[in-house]
């Protein structure tokens, strides 16, 4: 029974580290620590185009790991993180930054939240004012 | 003063009601989106040719005539599944087609275009996949539209199918 026990938590714990696994293989991996984890740093916050709703730092597709080494190339080349986006939105565009940039066009997306909350802070406000004269 | 704020909000309400179901009723597939590339000029690359002896300069083969480029693969069902309609593009006098070959094996690449017929006026090889990355593809089949001048005027992502064909025979009579 005990060992049942710990086999399910075995089993539990272990999933609970899987789920934080990352796709970035052995052969990938830059010699320089630094240089790695500026990539990996990048990484996490580009898009895998195939599926879309994972960074290449976790996708298995081909593409995400193109994209990997690419951008562990241009690091290795001496480019800085900002020429690395740009190099990548050229070609694929905003939507390939998971965290979309703070631009004209993407305004409403960064500020409507607040919008909301003033209105909702308003809407309190004044449903209080009337609720007290009654 | 109040029933006037209830009237805005009202409106308001209906106003972001309205927009949504704009939204929801335009024709409209999330997964397919605009190149980034459209309007641009296409990007340069040198490669190897799958059937001429002399390396392939972009250059060169761009801004003459309206050029129909495919990215394609003999591993990729779904270019198999469009080959007629590329064949089809091919006995079409205005255009001249570019096969961008990705990620394939050369052998079989020069086999499956014996067997199926080649469409092509010249294959590039991408090997690693790194030009496709230039023109900011994702998935292939993809099928770009390249206008005299050497603009990129339009992408597809995926098959071409009869609907697909119609849309970009229309396009190429409007431009030229």
């Amino acid at each position: 029974m005990i060992t049942k026990k710990i086999f399910i938590t075995f089993i539990f714990i272990s999933q609970l580290l899987l789920s934080n696994s990352y796709s970035v293989e052995p052969d990938e991996i830059l010699q320089n620590p630094k240089q790695e984890l500026r990539a990996r740093n990048i990484s996490k916050y580009i898009r895998c185009m195939v599926c879309q709703n994972q960074s290449i730092d976790e996708s298995d597709a081909p593409l995400a790991k193109d994209l990997r080494i690419l951008i562990r190339n241009q690091i290795k080349d001496g480019k800085n993180d900002e020429e690395i986006y740009k190099f990548l939105t050229d070609r694929y565009g905003d939507f390939i930054l998971l965290k979309p940039a703070f631009k004209l066009n993407t305004l409403a997306l960064w500020l409507l939240p607040f919008v909301f909350v003033l209105v909702g802070i308003f809407i309190v406000f004044f449903h209080n004012k009337k609720s007290k004269k009654i | 003063m109040k029933k006037n704020i209830f009237i805005v909000s009202f409106i308001f309400f209906i106003l972001i009601l309205l927009v949504f179901f704009y939204l929801l009723t335009i024709e409209r597939n999330p997964t397919e989106l605009p190149s980034n590339l459209l309007n641009k000029n296409v990007p340069k690359f040198e490669a190897d040719s799958l059937i001429k002896k002399e390396k392939f300069i972009s250059s060169e083969e761009f801004g003459n005539e309206i050029v129909l480029v495919n990215f394609f693969a003999t591993w990729c069902r779904p270019c198999l599944e469009e080959h007629n309609y590329i064949k089809r593009f091919s006995n079409e006098e205005k255009i001249r087609i570019i096969g961008i070959n990705y990620k394939d094996n050369k052998k079989a690449a020069i086999n499956w275009l014996s067997k199926l017929g080649n469409p092509y006026s010249n294959i590039p090889i991408d090997k690693d996949g790194r030009v496709a990355i230039d023109w900011g593809v994702y998935g292939i089949p993809e099928t770009f539209v390249i206008t005299s001048k050497g603009i990129i005027k339009y992408r597809h992502v995926g098959p071409i199918t009869e609907k697909v064909y119609k849309k970009i025979n229309l396009l190429i009579e409007k431009i030229e």
